[in-house]
């Protein structure tokens, strides 16, 4: 065997700085504060509520921007305008500190998990958030530093926009169209109005088990059944490296980064192609997925999950997300039909 | 005989060259497998191909010799690898997966993934087209004469809110609303000249111009489409008998059929967007060269024959006072790849001069004085220090960074992302009080610090700041289309 101390140690050189650099760049930004469902108590959307949000209309359609594979709604909360992440991995309004670090702070509330634990963010109060037809008035959000993120993908990003402030309605991602698509609902989880989604023939349909306003479905990969937490603000979907071996087994590996950072930057991602995914009784094509840790997310879910449903599932097909019957249903495109 | 053992030579070596070929699949190197991370490695590959394979899957380089060796065991950075081969030529390396191993994501908000890895192109600037003209069916989108875009959507009388979005809004949703009409929505805006996509987005839909036959992709399986703002006319007075009349020019490279003049009142026209600089051009009326008879600059094509020329833009002076014994003084920057020996100043009375047209944009310069390099001593504005102090001009600036405090202080440097945070940064100049900055950014999101005497300070006026990797913060600007 030929020595490869030569050429190899300046490949070796550079490609250790490459991927450095690559994986520094992809995850050591992230904010160092947990309190991705931190916003338990913050709103509470009754009947009433929901048409002091959405006024008379009975359903309004919301453009989406794109931003690498996240997806944006614009708006604005007082003379402040931006866009807000689509995120339904987070359970309320998260706003960038870099905008709001001189609102004013709601004192007598700790900013907490669903565990209960302390985290250090700052809540604030917001009197008026406007996203397109959307008014919601006397909100509390959290503060955190969200920097990284418009660096990342070059765009002003006031904030998080999580699931509490869709409760009660019907959400439609429709990413063919870049379209979010959000209806009001009878106490039965009807449309109300003339709109109507009985005549929507879903390829798959799935119940939601909804845990403090983040959403969860189960599907099998490899013959095992699995939670997921339904993610719009992931820009992979992620297997964690504790799903079971059957599961991990079916995945193909493409891609593999090892940080050797610190603290919560170090360690191994894995990227690839997740196979023999089924929901319902559907098998979906092959998507992409991250492979690694959510242990101390599962933690502060306070739900043991073994995987997030992100860009690569929405990217499927029509999603709808009927939060009254908490259930999932799912147009597949065309093209991604099996 | 020789004939034949050459060939089956080449036979030989052209299988196991395909032979070794076939083995390799970056896409099918690793798995996973009852808890272990198992790469099947091979020795056949070639350096390239082990390269490939290294960076793929981040794979030490000796840790990868090591294995290919048949090492049974090799422990690196406290992670214990072993190997097991499997044919004459196969290796597998692998590793055990411990419980809740590989980087924790609990601490990311938003899971951001490598670009790299969904091949995810950067943001696209704005293109820079040398010309462009509309092709339109209906007038959706008008030219006016005072310089501004007229945006017209017919029917839809029904609808609730209509917006138009593009590149000249950063894409916003919100920002521009159109107003119903008796026939449709309309918006009148002032922009530049220059090329734009857009789509309209009618009760929160987005939807194309169907009267627009200029589109391009829009990366998510539909398109955009575009339009120019227009900043130029060719006129051609005359020849009311001919049958066509084309224009041929530089930026077109002398493409005889793509543009075609109207014939309007008298006249043969051709409005167009056009990017700035010298251009030369000539007219084919019914396949007859001309030369522009209304344009006096004409200059030879080389050919024995002219070329009628024209500019567009600001022309700028470079201005160097005295030096008048000099033979001879050259200016370079990094707007000519700091060439010298291209753009050599004329004599004045008093010095040296030297017109030249620029982008928008910030540059830096200097003056070569008999081969001599100097900053420019009548401009105040410059960056780096000692030898290596550069003037700076700055195009068309379209904001001004302010400090108010610190008169006083000796130096103030200005220094951020849009400067890649040069520690030299730029030297602020003080006027009235202030040290001022005047600079040249395309909309976007700037990071910056001012530096007052050797000390990194934030914008006190700005309120907008983030987090740095040093705990000190950066202030925060956003430009907005």
């Amino acid at each position: 065997m030929k020595s490869l101390k030569g050429p190899y140690c300046v490949f070796f050189f550079i490609f250790l700085t490459s991927c450095f650099f690559i994986t520094v760049s992809a995850f050591s930004r992230s904010a160092p504060v947990n309190m991705k469902v931190a916003t338990l108590e913050s709103i509470s959307i009754s009947g009433s509520a929901i048409d002091d949000i959405m006024g008379n209309v009975v359903g309004v359609t919301i453009p989406l921007r794109r931003a690498g594979r996240l997806f944006l709604l614009e708006g604005s909360i007082g003379n402040v305008s931006g866009n807000f992440i689509l995120d339904t991995g987070a359970s309320g309004l998260v706003l960038n500190k870099t905008y709001f670090r001189n609102s004013r702070a709601i004192d007598d509330e700790e900013g907490g998990g669903v565990t209960g634990t302390i985290a250090a963010v700052e809540r604030i109060f917001v009197k008026q958030l406007l996203i397109s037809e959307l008014s919601y008035a006397n909100i509390s959000a959290d503060v955190t530093p969200l920097g990284h993120l418009e660096n990342r993908r070059g765009v002003k990003i006031l904030g998080l926009f999580g699931m509490s402030l869709l409760k009660n309605l019907e959400i439609v991602v429709d990413l063919r169209h870049n379209e979010l698509q959000i209806y009001k609902l009878d106490k039965d989880g009807n449309r109300q109005g003339a709109s109507s989604s009985s005549s929507v023939k879903y390829d798959i349909i799935q119940k939601i088990v909804e845990y403090h306003n983040v959403m969860f479905v189960k599907a099998s990969i490899g013959g095992k059944i699995l939670d997921f937490c339904l993610d719009t603000g992931a820009e992979s979907n992620v297997l964690s490296t504790d799903a079971p071996k059957n599961a991990l087994n079916k995945v193909t590996i493409t891609r593999r980064s090892n940080l050797n950072g610190v603290g919560q930057d170090k360690g191994e991602v894995l990227f690839g192609t997740l196979n023999e995914f089924i929901m319902g009784s559907r098998q979906m094509h092959p998507m992409e997925t991250i492979i690694c840790s959510l242990a101390a997310m599962s933690q502060k879910y306070g739900y043991p999950i073994d995987g997030m449903l992100g860009y690569d599932f929405f990217a499927k097909g029509k999603i709808y997300i009927n939060l009254v019957k908490n259930q999932m249903g799912i147009c597949l495109l065309q093209e991604v039909k099996p | 005989m020789k004939t034949r053992a050459a060939f089956v030579f080449v036979l030989m070596v052209m299988g196991a060259a395909l032979a070794g070929y076939a083995q390799f699949d970056p896409e099918n190197v690793c798995r996973m497998d009852d808890g272990r991370l198992i790469f099947t490695l091979d020795q056949r590959w070639t350096t390239s191909q082990k390269k490939e394979i290294a960076q793929a899957y981040d794979l030490d380089s000796v840790l990868m010799a090591w294995a290919m060796e048949g090492r049974p065991v090799i422990t690196q950075n406290g992670i214990r690898w072993t190997t097991r081969k499997l044919d004459a030529h196969r290796i597998e390396l692998s590793k055990e997966q411990g419980k809740s191993s590989g980087k924790d994501a609990s601490n990311d908000k938003i899971i951001l993934v490598d670009d790299q890895w969904i091949k995810l192109s950067s943001a696209v600037e704005r293109e820079s087209v040398p010309y462009g003209v509309n092709r339109l069916t209906r007038n959706t989108v008008v030219n006016l004469s005072d310089g501004k875009v007229r945006f017209f959507l017919p029917g839809y009388r029904d609808a609730r809110r209509v917006f138009v979005s593009g590149s000249f809004n950063d894409w916003s949703t919100l920002q521009t609303p159109l107003h119903a009409c008796d026939s449709g929505w309309t918006v009148t805006l002032g922009l530049d000249p220059g090329k734009y996509s857009y789509k309209f987005i009618i009760d929160g839909k987005w939807t194309n111009d169907p009267y627009n036959k200029l589109r391009e992709d829009d990366t998510y399986d539909g398109y955009n489409n575009i339009f120019f703002c227009y900043n130029y006319k060719f006129v051609l007075n005359g020849f009311q008998n001919a049958r066509k009349v084309l224009l041929a020019a530089s930026f077109n490279n002398w493409n005889k059929t793509q543009l075609r003049m109207v014939r309007i009142r008298g006249s043969w026209m051709l409005p167009l967007y056009l990017r700035e600089g010298t251009h030369a051009y000539k007219f084919l009326v019914d396949d007859q060269w001309m030369t522009d008879p209304a344009n006096k600059i004409k200059r030879p094509d080389g050919m024995g024959h002219e070329n009628s020329f024209m500019g567009l833009g600001d022309t700028l002076y470079f201005h160097l006072d005295g030096f008048t014994s000099a033979k001879k003084v050259a200016v370079a920057g990094n707007f000519n790849a700091w060439n010298t020996g291209e753009l050599f100043m004329d004599r004045t009375r008093n010095g040296w001069q030297l017109p030249y047209v620029l982008a928008p944009g910030n540059y830096e310069y200097k003056f070569l004085v008999d081969g001599k390099w100097m900053p420019d001593p009548g401009n105040p504005c410059s960056t780096g220090s000692g030898d290596i102090t550069n003037s700076c001009l700055v195009v068309k600036p379209n904001y001004t960074f302010r400090l108010e405090q610190f008169s006083g202080a000796t130096t103030v440097m200005l220094t951020g992302s849009f400067n890649g945070w040069s520690p030299d940064g730029y030297r602020m100049i003080k006027k009235a009080g202030a040290w001022i900055f005047p600079i040249y950014l395309k909309p976007g999101k700037y990071t910056y610090k001012f530096i007052v005497d050797q000390k990194w300070i934030l914008d006190p006026a700005n309120d907008l700041w983030e987090d740095n990797e040093y705990g000190t913060g950066n202030s925060v600007l956003w430009i907005e289309p």
